[in-house]
């Protein structure tokens, strides 16, 4: 109800298909459903209509809902005047499917990707284009939507009613376009070093959104960070959140946190407890967080900015609801299995040094094979690093030992820093980009390729 | 000395316009690999006395004695750091940016440790930051060719790079050596500078440093005849 409140369409194409196998709530059934990508004019500010790229005509694209075990078929189609791909970020896809710019789909060409979500994949995903170096821009202009992959065995309530909050930023020219400066402009050589920032921050394509919640009330929230380089430090006055689950689905117990910093590409599940009384309200904010190094940070980085508005309904409080302690087992990968420990450095624009080189493999590793990757960021920047095809986990950061254990895809480096990584290339080989995900930092080649095999 | 040195570059930047520069995909130009001499303890020797006498240690640590605590380890107190402006002269005028010497010993995430010796060597060279420039050999000088990046982000002053990049190749790589491989890593995580957000290009252009390499001997303002020396 709150996702439909919000403004989020769900494309929800299923064809069920004849089989007596799988678990009796969820049987594996086919989705079949059609995503093109196409400009178009849209009203994203008040007062003026944008030119955009758009999934099926809206920003954000539709939210995708899948089930474990389902088989999809996406038929894209590219209508765009370049080329651009669909990437499933953080779904374990072969990688063939996995839209990136290994299989760039030409302008007027089509593609359809077909892949089975695993068992245990339940959790909060996005897509997006993955074209080489034009990443940025199509994010910017508009190509970017939620993945909700459902499990049968969901610990959670379903009685709790949930949204996807799909955060963005843009900035706009008076006329409504979007601000896309010239590489070489000022502006756009800001863009280049902070990763382009828009002053203008969108929950699910809406500026300043209200969500409606009763008090005493329990709500499953999914926070995915869909903007180009901003990261958010989210906190909502006077509360904390219960977080249940990141990049890769819940974790194995409810963690009590007081903000969640959500740098590019990485998801949170949290349930938000009305702790206010009926009528009232309170905001969902961001709160100031120094990602920058001094020669580009922006004036105002220390200001907070409201995100969305939660507003109380006049209802009675209702009862407290029971929320399991555990939420699901989180099997270990085991450091000692690691074959091999990897260093991956980061520097501006630079993976150990290097520009990305499609023809090149920076990395060979073996198909089932467990190994540690060390990303240290040499800068004072951060850098979050994104790894296709494969979940991993956090050792640790900056030699501190993760807390707790959690499915990744994306992991912020903060500046100076380091993050241990351990990871198992249990299936489909293939060749696999990592990379910066702040989108300018992609498209200028930090980026290397893995190949499994 | 160092409040000398601070003086000269507040005049030099005295004024600066900010303009803007950032990275940009440098050209994937392939040229030809010119590697780093093979290490042996002759040249790291060699780069210590290149070390020693280019004062690098009066900013970076250590003052002259590589038996100095902090020697090359980068800003330890507050009064190793610049300031870059006017504020050298006049407090409290703008621009002002505070720099700070680096960590130059070999230590992975607070020094050089993780960049290579061609890095280094396009620092002292181009004064191009290694952080900020791909591990490549640079073939030109302009801005977006041979490797050269076409948003050069250089060294912050009072880096004397201008000067030094005329030191021949040899001894470059010699510093380079020596710092890579003889000296102690020191763990010492230095507050990155400060500076204006195209990186001080508009101050090293090639109207306010000269070219490299520098304009042959005599330029205008140079000659020799040997009649003129005097008979000894």
């Amino acid at each position: 109800m709150s996702v439909r409140r919000l403004g989020v369409s769900t494309l929800f194409v299923a064809v069920w298909t004849a089989s007596s196998f799988g678990q009796p709530t969820a049987p594996p059934r086919t989705v079949e459903l059609t995503l093109t990508a196409a400009a178009t004019h849209l009203s994203l500010v008040p007062g003026v209509t944008t030119e955009v790229y758009a999934y099926n005509g809206t920003v954000p694209g539709p939210t995708l809902e899948f089930r474990e075990g389902d088989r999809v078929i996406v038929h894209f189609r590219n209508n765009l005047p370049q080329p651009s791909t669909i990437h499933w970020h953080g779904l374990h896809v072969p990688a063939a499917m996995d839209g990136s710019p290994f299989n760039a789909i030409a302008p007027g060409g089509h593609y359809d990707y077909v892949f089975t979500i695993p068992r245990g994949a339940a959790g909060t995903y996005w897509y997006h284009p993955h074209p080489d170096q034009i990443t940025g821009l199509q994010v910017a202009k508009g190509l970017y939507g939620a993945i909700v992959v459902r499990a049968p065995d969901d610990p959670l309530p379903a009685s709790l009613p949930e949204s996807v909050l799909l955060l963005s930023d843009n900035r706009f020219l008076p006329d409504g376009s979007i601000d896309i400066p010239p590489p070489d402009s000022p502006q756009g050589r800001v863009d280049f070093e902070n990763g382009r920032e828009g002053d203008v921050l969108f929950v699910n394509g809406r500026i300043l959104p209200t969500l409606a919640i009763r008090s005493g009330e329990v709500q499953r929230w999914r926070f995915i960070n869909a903007s180009g380089a901003r990261v958010y430090r989210l906190a909502l006055a006077g509360q904390t959140f219960l977080q249940v689950g990141s990049d890769g689905g819940l974790f194995e117990h409810p963690v009590e946190v007081k903000e969640i910093l959500l740098a590019v590409g990485e998801r949170a599940e949290v349930l938000v407890r009305g702790t206010g009384p009926p009528g009232s309200r309170a905001v969902l904010q961001t709160l100031p967080y120094d990602r920058y190094i001094p020669q580009t940070r922006p004036a105002d980085w220390n200001e907070a900015h409201d995100l969305l508005t939660l507003q109380y309904t006049d209802e009675p409080a209702v009862a407290p609801i029971a929320l399991p302690a555990e939420l699901r087992a989180v099997p270990a990968l085991d450091p000692s299995k690691a074959t091999t420990t990897r260093v991956v450095t980061l520097s501006q624009g630079f993976l150990n040094g290097k520009v990305m080189d499609m023809s090149r493999v920076d990395v060979s590793a073996s198909l089932g094979a467990t190994e540690i990757w060390e990303i240290e960021n040499l800068v004072g920047l951060d850098h979050p690093f994104h790894m296709h095809g494969f979940q991993f986990q956090v050792l640790d950061r900056d030699g501190v030992p993760e807390p707790y254990r959690a499915w990744k895809d994306t992991v912020n480096v903060p500046k100076h820093e380091s993050v241990r990584i351990i990871v198992r290339y249990d299936d489909f080989p293939g060749k696999w980009m990592y990379h910066c995900h702040i989108l300018a930092h992609e498209d200028a080649g930090m980026m290397g390729v893995l190949e499994v095999k | 000395m160092r409040r000398a040195t601070k003086t000269s570059v507040c005049l030099i930047l005295f004024g600066c316009a900010l303009v803007v520069a950032g990275f940009a995909r440098s050209a994937a130009q392939t040229t030809a690999e010119s590697a780093a001499p093979p290490v042996t303890e002759p040249l790291v020797q060699r780069g210590r006395l290149l070390v020693l006498t280019h004062a690098c240690s009066e900013c970076h640590g250590g003052n002259d004695n590589p038996a100095a605590d902090g020697w090359l380890a980068g800003v330890r107190s507050p009064d190793m750091e610049f300031k870059i402006g006017p504020c050298a002269v006049t407090p409290g005028a703008t621009p002002c940016f505070t720099t700070r010497p680096r960590n130059l010993t070999p230590d992975n995430m607070t020094g050089l440790g993780r960049f290579s010796e061609r890095q280094i060597f396009n620092a002292l060279r181009y004064g191009l930051r290694p952080e900020d420039t791909a591990d490549v050999t640079i073939t030109s000088n302009t801005p977006g060719q041979g490797n050269f990046p076409a948003n050069p982000k250089y060294l912050a002053p009072p880096m004397p790079w201008p000067s030094w990049r005329h030191m021949p190749d040899a001894d470059l790589w010699a510093i380079a050596a020596y710092l890579k491989y003889g000296v102690k890593p020191v763990h010492n995580r230095v507050e990155d500078s400060e500076g204006p957000p195209d990186f001080w290009a508009s101050e090293y252009t090639v109207e306010k440093i000269g070219p490299y390499p520098a304009t042959p001997f005599p330029s205008g303002r140079e000659g020799f005849t040997r009649a003129s020396v005097p008979t000894r």
